[in-house]
């Protein structure tokens, strides 16, 4: 199939091959299909033999009449009119299931290949491009697939009626051969002046308005007070204008294709009338075979096309199909002390990172977490943070981010995530420790209250405590702490240090801390200033005990 | 898009379905009539066999729809938590999961496709009978040889013409067929949409004037969440301050008074009885809504018509004054990201937008998390002097926050 393709098609055969795709059954579909357009044209061409031997005969008298054999050509009709239709059932079914499968297949394989990327150089991929390339892309591939044994089809089908041609002499024959020929050159000059434009245009503006759709849907309490649903639409309106002058402009352009298909196809057939010079009853199989040539080289001309259109999204999907997609072994690592700047803590020991909003805290967790490049000149025993693979920074901490990310999912889904191998006793104990395990009781569905996007069934307050039992969960030497008691009351906020305090002192594990309340900071032992930190490696970190902190919350950015 | 999909797929080609038979049995009735009904004839079994088919095909089309969206979220999703998934070191588990979910959907899709196929077949199958009862009869005719007496003298042009004709009987029903399958989407989609199409109705009748906020035995109710009974009243310049153990309701009680929230039982209104004004609340959001523009824009997103002057006040009331320093004043350009905007900066807008929408009453949602204590103080000092001239409820848990306020409703 691959001669056939356009130049530039390099990257299907690849995708093909990682989809798994059944090379057997697509192999039976293409034969289905094969069968299916033969039949097609069998049954015209063979109709029009018949009437028209049958109607020379009628006339020739009533001899010549009873001796024509019309039991085979009406016996023929019939079948071909049956294999037609199963053959038809048959190769769509095939196609169907191929492409379904290899594309649920390559959709997981994907997944797999982006997730054994490292956080802190992986390409940033927002959650509406996420979605374009996962599931629009892959569909226009599995569409190429689907249509893959049709487009056999039609070269087969191409062949025979160029065959039953034959029968209405050289001179036609020569003639449909040119005329099939010039057929997907012509129909690409023309597809490419009128449909390769809106048709790029068209799938740009359907990803934009993605993008932009899954932002809005954010703001949905302020919208609908405010009545702000009109200029959140105005905001999507430019998008999905330009999404439907595109869609406009490629449904005239190939109503115009069409159009100007059927008039080839109209003087192909005149054509063949013109040039033949055999009985009747066979010019009138070469013409009835001309239609259905003209038809399938239509159809198949149409297919390379659009398969050309897709080009863009199967380089995208190619792209990532082409990344390192091995997921390394995962690291054991002996404790070992950290260094922050110039500051170097023993494994266990309880840091508080302090500084004004926007200093950079979050982002040392993140670094640590290896969740972002790093900002500040960080050490894990001697080795930089830069150095240091991926394996080696999950092995170490474990974060409970500040917005407390959570799986669509329930409770324990993401109570799961943080290590292979956790038990419901596990979680409830992580949950205890969280002051989550008399609210996560109480509701009905205990462990499987859903959680998503929102927080589901959970407050804000609570999605923090979901997440710190994960990271308590995860087992690693250093808890990392991001405003974990942001959202809760003052007596919760008591109830949660306490029992982290508790936790520490039991596994003697290390933490990190990020906090501007009071309560919790009190857990920690040293306290480490960012600003100092990230400014001048070279100099000594400015860095003091709790004591100081207060007065050096001045510089209020928001 | 799968209702799209319909509206422009199905909707002309069904139209095209019921008339082309028509037509085209019509130009074959004066070449040969009785082929016009051999096709017209074909046409029954046909019918019943698309609706049985179709019945079937339509539950499956929910199902599948279902768990296409289901999918669709996951993916989006995991995706979007790839950074988290990784930091656990949780790839290969939840990539086992993704594979689960993609395997579903395909399988159900194809279930779906079985149907559908099947009425398809059912159609070719016809149209293929059509065109071989068509050829054999005419066949037979022009050979004389028909098993009963001739009804019409055929020749060979009118039966060439006829044969001709045949296939085009069934072709518009055939292009029906093959968008049946978006059809049947379609409908699906539109089911699901079904529940968010009927928002409810503003309250016809003009309310009067805002004269105090009034809340009495409210009740919320829903699966993990109760609040209430509440009763407080708060007075036409107010500050009051809604406080609770975290989860306990707050901010479903915010969104039930701003009516977005439909309670189980009690009533919310003015003090003196009426229904809240239409537009009447203003809503400070956490994250506010930002849309590509100026500054001003987005501060007057719910004040239209707010000149610049007033614009430019309200944000320095607020403090953004050092943003508009810092920046190029109000004509400086946000994103719809928000890029170079601090949370306290955004929170800022939102309590602007408020102040600017010159609604009597305002309700922030934790106006002061996540901010350092300088900027929760200002915000604080902001709310309380804000207080003399607008009614503000608060859902808060921040005791400088609760202190300012006149009255704490604990939860």
């Amino acid at each position: 199939m691959s001669a056939h393709l356009p130049t530039g098609a390099e990257p299907l055969p690849d995708l093909l091959a990682a989809a798994g795709v059944a090379r057997r059954q697509l192999f039976l579909a293409s034969l289905c299909s094969s069968f299916a357009a033969i039949a097609a044209i069998g049954l015209l061409a063979v109709s029009g033999w018949f009437l028209t031997s049958a109607a020379l005969a009628g006339s020739a008298g009533l001899a010549a009449a009873a001796a024509f054999n019309y039991l085979v050509p009406s016996a023929a009709i019939r079948l071909l009119a049956i294999v037609r239709t199963l053959s038809r059932y048959g190769e769509r079914l095939l196609s169907h299931k191929v492409a379904l499968e290899g594309m649920a297949q390559l959709r997981g394989s994907l997944f797999d290949k982006l997730a054994a990327q490292d956080s802190r150089h992986a390409p940033d991929t927002s959650p509406g491009e996420a979605s374009t390339r996962l599931i629009d892309d892959v569909e226009a591939l599995e569409d190429l697939v689907i249509r893959q044994p049709a487009r056999q089809a039609a070269i087969v089908s191409a062949l025979v009626s160029l065959a039953l041609v034959a029968f209405g002499g050289g001179r036609a024959l020569v003639f449909l051969s040119v005329v099939m020929a010039a057929l997907p050159v012509l129909f690409r000059r023309i597809s490419e002046r009128l449909t390769r434009g809106p048709a790029e245009e068209a799938a740009a503006a359907l990803g934009h308005l993605r993008i932009r759709y899954v932002e809005l849907a954010g703001c949905r309490a302020e919208i609908a007070a405010y009545g702000l649903a009109d200029e959140a639409l105005v905001e999507l309106e430019p998008i999905a204008l330009r999404l439907d002058k595109a869609r406009a402009d490629l449904f005239r352009a190939e109503a115009l294709q069409g159009a100007l298909l059927s008039i080839y196809g109209g003087a192909a057939v005149a054509g063949i009338l013109l040039l033949a010079r055999e009985s009747a009853p066979m010019v009138a199989l070469a013409m009835l075979a001309t239609v259905s040539a003209v038809e399938a080289m239509g159809g198949l001309s149409r297919s390379l096309l659009r398969r050309a259109s897709l080009d863009a999204g199967l380089r995208r999907i190619a792209a990532l199909n082409a990344l390192d997609g091995c997921l390394h072994e995962p690291v054991i690592a002996a404790p070992s002390p950290l260094t922050l700047g110039t500051r170097r803590f023993s494994a266990g020991a309880r840091v508080a990172l302090t500084g004004p909003s926007g200093s950079g805290k979050t982002r040392i967790l993140l670094s640590l977490a290896g969740m972002q490049p790093s900002s500040a000149p960080l050490r894990i025993g001697e080795a930089p943070l830069e150095g240091l693979s991926p394996e080696h920074l999950k092995s170490r901490f474990a974060l409970s981010p500040q917005d407390a990310p959570m799986l669509i999912g329930t409770v324990a889904d993401n109570l799961r995530l943080a290590r292979p191998g956790v038990t419901e006793s596990d979680m409830w104990a992580a949950l205890k420790v969280a002051q989550l395990d008399r609210r996560i009781a109480r509701s009905e569905a205990g462990l499987d209250t859903p959680v998503d996007e929102g927080g589901g069934l959970l407050s804000g307050g609570e999605r923090k405590r979901l997440s710190i039992a994960r990271a308590l969960l995860a087992g690693r030497p250093w808890l990392m702490l991001d405003e974990p008691s942001e959202g809760l009351d003052a007596a919760t906020e008591a109830a949660l240090v306490e029992s982290l305090r508790g936790w520490l002192d039991r596994t003697g594990n290390g933490l990190i801390l990020v906090s501007h309340r009071k309560v919790p900071l009190a857990l920690c032992e040293e306290e480490v200033e960012v600003a100092g930190l990230s400014q001048a490696s070279s100099h000594v970190a400015n860095a003091g005990t709790r004591k100081d902190s207060g007065a050096r919350k001045d510089a209020d950015t928001g | 898009m799968a209702i799209e999909n319909r509206d422009v797929r199905f909707a002309p080609v069904k139209t095209s379905a019921v008339i082309g038979p028509l037509v085209v049995a019509l130009i074959v009735a004066p070449a040969s009539w009785v082929a016009s009904a051999i096709m017209l004839g074909t046409l029954l079994p046909f019918t019943l066999g698309m609706i049985l088919a179709g019945t079937a095909s339509r539950r499956a089309a929910e199902r599948q729809l279902a768990a296409l969206a289901a999918l669709s979220g996951l993916f989006v999703d995991r995706v979007t938590h790839l950074p988290l998934i990784r930091h656990f070191g949780a790839e290969a588990r939840i990539g086992r999961q993704v594979r689960t979910a993609t395997g579903e959907v395909a399988r159900r899709t194809i279930s779906v496709l079985r149907t559908a196929f099947l009425s398809n077949a059912v159609l070719e199958f016809f149209s293929a009978l059509s065109i071989a009862l068509v050829a054999v009869y005419c066949g037979f005719s022009l050979l004389g040889l028909l098993p009963f007496p001739a009804p019409e003298k055929l020749t060979l042009v009118p039966a060439f013409f006829v044969l001709a004709m045949a296939p085009e009987f069934y072709l518009p029903m055939r292009r029906l067929a093959a968008a049946y399958h978006e059809k049947q989407l379609g409908e699906a989609a539109e089911q699901a949409l079904a529940p968010f199409a009927s928002t409810p109705a503003p309250d016809p009748q003009a309310a009067a004037a805002f004269d105090g906020l009034r809340v009495q035995h409210l009740v919320l109710s829903f699966p993990g969440l109760s609040v209430g009974p509440l009763d407080f009243a708060l007075e036409r310049c107010d500050l009051a301050a809604l406080s609770g153990a975290t989860g306990s309701g707050k901010t479903s009680t915010l969104a039930a008074i701003a009516g977005q929230l439909v309670p189980a039982s009690g009533c919310i209104g003015s003090l003196s009885g009426e229904a809240l004004p239409h537009g009447g609340v203003a809503w400070a959001a956490q994250r506010p809504l930002l849309i590509a523009g100026t500054l001003a824009r987005n501060l007057a997103l719910a004040a239209p018509c707010a000149s610049e002057a007033d614009i430019l006040a309200v944000a320095r009331r607020v403090g953004l004054g050092d943003v508009l320093a810092r920046r190029g004043g109000l004509a400086m350009p946000i994103d719809h990201a928000g890029s170079g905007l601090s949370g306290g900066e955004r929170r800022r807008i939102g309590l602007a937008r408020a102040i600017l929408s010159g609604r009597p009453l305002i309700l922030c949602d934790e106006p002061t998390a996540d901010l350092d204590a300088e900027s929760a103080a200002a915000v604080i000092a902001l709310l309380k002097e804000l207080s003399a001239e607008r009614c503000i409820l608060v859902a808060t848990h921040d005791p400088a926050l609760i202190r300012a306020s006149r009255m704490e409703i604990a939860l």
